[in-house]
C-alpha cells in the first residue's frame, strides 16, 4: 500500500463520513420528509443541492475528457447541460411548483385524470433515472478501480454497494442537507487541479482567464501533427448533429423527473425562480472549468508526454493501463511514445491529468473524493425518482391506496435495491462513455417528458389521449433511433444516438396535439386547473374568474 | 379574506411575464443555436484569445444564460410587487394547497 492509496482513501472516508453524519442526523422520520423534503429548503441552498444533484459522474469525471477529444464539437455538452436551466425555471417549474405534485407522474396524472398516463409516466421516469444511473455506476467503477488499482468492472460492483446503502438509508431531507455539503466537496475537487494547473502552465491562477492562449497553441501543434485544429468546428460530427444534441440536452434538462423533484421542495414559485437561477450559477462554476480543464490535460499529454521514451514513461501510466482504461503501444516501432499512440478513454482525462501534471497526493485524493460525492449524490437523488415512481406512484396510488407510511418507505427502499443491482450489472460492461449513456437519458426524457410537461402546463386543450399516445410515440421514436444509430449505423443529417431527442420531441409534440384534437378534450374543471397555474399562489383562478387571497 | 379580483388585471399580471419570457428566449437562442449556426464565419473574430465561436460555447453563452435567469428571478419579483403579490401569504397558502397524502 502506497501514500496515495492511504491519502485517497483517508479524504474519500473523511467526506463520507461527513454525509452520513449529516444525513443520519436529519433521518427521514415522515413520508413526506422522505420524498420532498417537507418542502421550503431556501433557494441557495436548494440550488446548491440542485447543482450537486445535477453534476453526475458525467460532468465531473467524463465532461472535460469528452470534450479533450471532441474539441469544439464537445461544447454542445457545456451549453446544452446548462442552456437547460431556462427551459426548466421559464416554462416548467414554477408552474408545477404550483400544482402542488409530489413528483412528475403524479402531476401528469392528476392534470389528464387518468391512471393509464400516471403508470406509463411513473415507467418513463424509471427507464430515464435507471439509463441516467448506469453512467453514476460506471463513473464510481472509474474512480474505485484506480484507487485499488484494479480492474473497473470490480470498481463498479464495490460502487453498486455503496450507493445503495447510501441511497435507501438517506431519503431526501437527508439527501437535500447532504447534498449541499456534497457540492461543496465536489466544487473544490474540481477547481483546485484547474487552478494548480494554471499556475503551472501559464502562470496565471484564473484558468478561465488564462486558457484562451492554450487553446490557440493546441491549434499549432495540431497544424504541425497535420491534425485538424483543436477549436476547428463540426469536425468530429456535422453542425446538424451539434444543434441536435445541444437541443437534446436543453429540453431533457427540463424533462429530467429528479431535477424537477427538487423544485416540489422549495415554498412557493417565486423560490423556484430564485433556486433556478442560483443552481446555474453554482454549476457554472464546474461548467466554466471544464473546457480549461480539457485544454490543459491535452497540453501537457501532447507537450510532456507524447515525445517520451516508452521505457522511461513515469508511474501513472502502469496504474491506470491496470485498470484497463488507458493504451500506449508503440506501434511506429521506435522506442519513442507519438501521441497518436496514446489511447486514452474520455473516463479518465479528469482522474488522471493530477497525476499526470504531478499535483500532488493531496490533489490526487481530493479529485478522487470529489468524483465520488459527484456520482453518489447524483446516484442519490436517482434512485428517490426510481423508488418514489413506484413506491407512490404505482403502489401507493394505484395498487394499494391503503397502505401505511411504513409500508411504503419500506417498497421504496427494496426499489432502491433492486434498481441499483440491475443498473450495477449493465454498468459491468458498460455500453458507452459516461457522457454518452447519459446523454441517451436526456435524450429519452425529451421525447417524453419535455412535450408532455409543456403541453400539459401550457394547453388546456391536451387531454390524456393526446398524453398517452404522445408519451409512447415519443418513447419509441427515442429509443429505436438510438438503437438505429449506435448499432445499426443509421443516420438523418448526420445526428447520431446522442441528438436521438430532436426526433423523439418532434413526434411526440405533433402525436400529442394531433390526438388531443381529434378526441374530446378535457373536463372544464381541468382547464380551470391549468389556467390556474398562469397565476401566483395567491390568485385562484374558478368558472371564469380570478380570486386574490390577501 | 378572499375577493374577486377583475380578471383583465390577472390576464395583464399572466401577459406581462410573457411577454418577458419571450424576450429571454430569443437571447437565449441567439447565443446558443445562433452562434452555433455561424461558428464557421465567427471562428475567424478572436476574443481574450479565443476564436470567438469558441469563446461564445465555452464561457459566452453561459454567463448570458446566468445573466437571464437571475434577471428573470428580478423582474418576476417587481411584477408580483406591482399586482400585491405578497411571497409570505404565498408560502401560507402553498403549505395548505398541497394535495394531500
Amino acid at each position: 500500500m502506497d501514500t496515495q492509496f492511504i491519502t485517497s482513501l483517508a479524504i474519500i472516508l473523511a467526506t463520507f463520513a461527513l454525509y452520513i453524519f449529516i444525513a443520519v442526523y436529519n433521518k427521514a422520520k415522515e413520508t413526506s420528509d422522505f420524498y420532498v423534503a417537507g418542502r421550503g429548503v431556501p433557494p441557495i441552498y436548494n440550488g446548491m443541492a440542485i447543482g450537486a444533484d445535477w453534476m453526475s459522474a458525467a460532468s465531473f469525471i467524463g465532461m472535460a475528457g469528452t470534450i479533450m477529444m471532441l474539441g469544439y464539437d464537445g461544447l454542445a455538452y457545456i451549453m446544452g447541460w446548462t442552456g437547460g436551466y431556462l427551459l426548466l425555471t421559464f416554462l416548467l417549474a414554477p408552474q408545477l411548483r404550483k400544482s402542488g405534485s409530489y413528483t412528475v407522474p403524479e402531476f401528469i396524472g392528476d392534470r389528464f385524470k387518468s391512471n393509464t398516463a400516471l403508470i406509463i409516466a411513473a415507467i418513463c421516469t424509471m427507464i430515464i433515472s435507471f439509463t441516467y444511473s448506469i453512467g453514476q455506476l460506471s463513473g464510481s467503477g472509474v474512480v474505485i478501480g484506480r484507487l485499488f488499482e484494479i480492474d473497473a468492472k470490480l470498481g463498479t460492483m464495490i460502487g453498486v454497494v455503496l450507493i445503495a446503502i447510501y441511497a435507501a438509508f438517506g431519503g431526501m431531507k437527508g439527501i437535500t442537507w447532504t447534498q449541499v455539503a456534497q457540492y461543496i466537496v465536489l466544487i473544490v475537487a474540481y477547481l483546485v487541479p484547474v487552478v494548480f494547473m494554471s499556475l503551472q502552465i501559464t502562470g496565471n491562477p484564473l484558468p478561465w482567464l488564462s486558457y484562451g492562449d492554450i487553446v490557440g497553441k493546441l491549434g499549432e501543434l495540431d497544424r504541425e501533427l497535420g491534425l485538424s485544429e483543436y477549436f476547428a468546428p463540426f469536425e468530429k460530427g456535422t453542425k446538424w448533429q451539434f444543434l441536435a444534441l445541444m437541443f437534446t440536452l436543453m429540453a431533457g434538462t427540463a424533462g429530467l423527473p429528479h431535477v424537477i423533484a427538487r423544485f416540489y421542495t422549495v415554498s412557493t414559485m417565486k423560490a423556484a425562480r430564485w433556486s433556478g437561477a442560483w443552481a446555474l450559477l453554482f454549476i457554472a462554476l464546474l461548467y466554466f472549468s471544464a473546457p480549461a480543464y480539457a485544454a490543459f490535460s491535452r497540453f501537457i499529454l501532447m507537450t510532456q508526454v507524447a515525445g517520451s521514451k516508452i521505457a522511461e514513461l513515469p508511474a501513472w501510466t502502469k496504474t491506470w493501463v491496470d485498470t484497463g482504461l488507458l493504451k500506449v503501444a508503440d506501434t511506429s516501432g521506435d522506442g519513442i511514445l507519438q501521441w497518436n499512440e496514446l489511447i486514452i478513454a474520455n473516463d479518465i482525462v479528469v482522474m488522471a491529468t493530477p497525476e499526470i501534471a504531478n499535483l500532488g497526493i493531496f490533489v490526487i485524493g481530493l479529485v478522487a473524493a470529489g468524483a465520488m460525492a459527484a456520482a453518489l449524490s447524483t446516484a442519490g437523488g436517482l434512485l428517490i425518482a426510481i423508488s418514489s415512481a413506484f413506491a407512490h406512484d404505482i403502489y401507493y396510488r394505484i395498487l394499494k391506496p391503503d397502505a401505511t407510511d411504513k409500508q411504503r418507505l419500506k417498497v421504496g427502499r427494496i426499489t432502491i435495491v433492486i434498481a441499483t443491482l440491475f443498473a450495477g450489472l449493465v454498468a459491468l460492461d458498460p455500453p458507452g462513455a459516461i457522457t454518452q449513456i447519459v446523454a441517451w437519458a436526456f435524450a429519452i426524457a425529451t421525447g417524453t417528458f419535455f412535450p408532455a410537461l409543456v403541453l400539459g402546463v401550457w394547453w388546456k386543450r391536451a387531454n390524456a389521449q393526446g398524453l398517452i399516445a404522445g408519451l409512447l410515440v415519443g418513447l419509441a421514436v427515442t429509443l429505436s433511433y438510438i438503437f438505429a444509430a449506435k448499432y445499426g449505423g443509421f443516420t438523418i443529417l448526420g445526428i447520431i444516438d446522442t441528438g436521438a431527442g430532436v426526433f423523439g420531441a418532434i413526434a411526440a409534440f405533433a402525436t400529442n396535439i394531433i390526438v388531443s384534437l381529434a378526441t374530446k378534450p378535457p373536463s372544464q374543471e381541468i382547464q380551470d386547473a391549468v389556467i390556474n397555474l398562469r397565476y401566483p399562489e395567491q390568485m385562484t383562478y374558478k368558472d371564469g374568474e380570478v380570486y386574490m387571497e390577501d | 379574506m378572499v375577493k374577486k379580483i377583475d380578471k383583465i388585471k390577472a390576464d395583464a399580471y399572466f401577459r406581462e411575464k410573457n411577454t418577458y419570457m419571450v424576450i429571454y428566449f430569443i437571447i437565449w437562442a441567439i447565443v446558443s443555436y445562433g452562434v452555433v449556426l455561424f461558428a464557421e464565419p465567427l471562428s475567424n473574430v478572436y476574443f481574450n484569445g479565443f476564436p470567438f465561436h469558441y469563446f461564445m460555447g465555452a464561457q459566452g453563452a453561459l454567463a448570458v444564460f446566468i445573466i437571464l435567469l437571475f434577471v428573470n428571478a428580478f423582474v418576476g419579483d417587481k411584477i408580483d410587487k406591482k399586482y400585491g403579490i405578497d411571497d409570505k401569504r404565498n408560502e401560507e397558502i402553498g403549505r395548505n394547497t398541497t394535495v394531500d397524502h
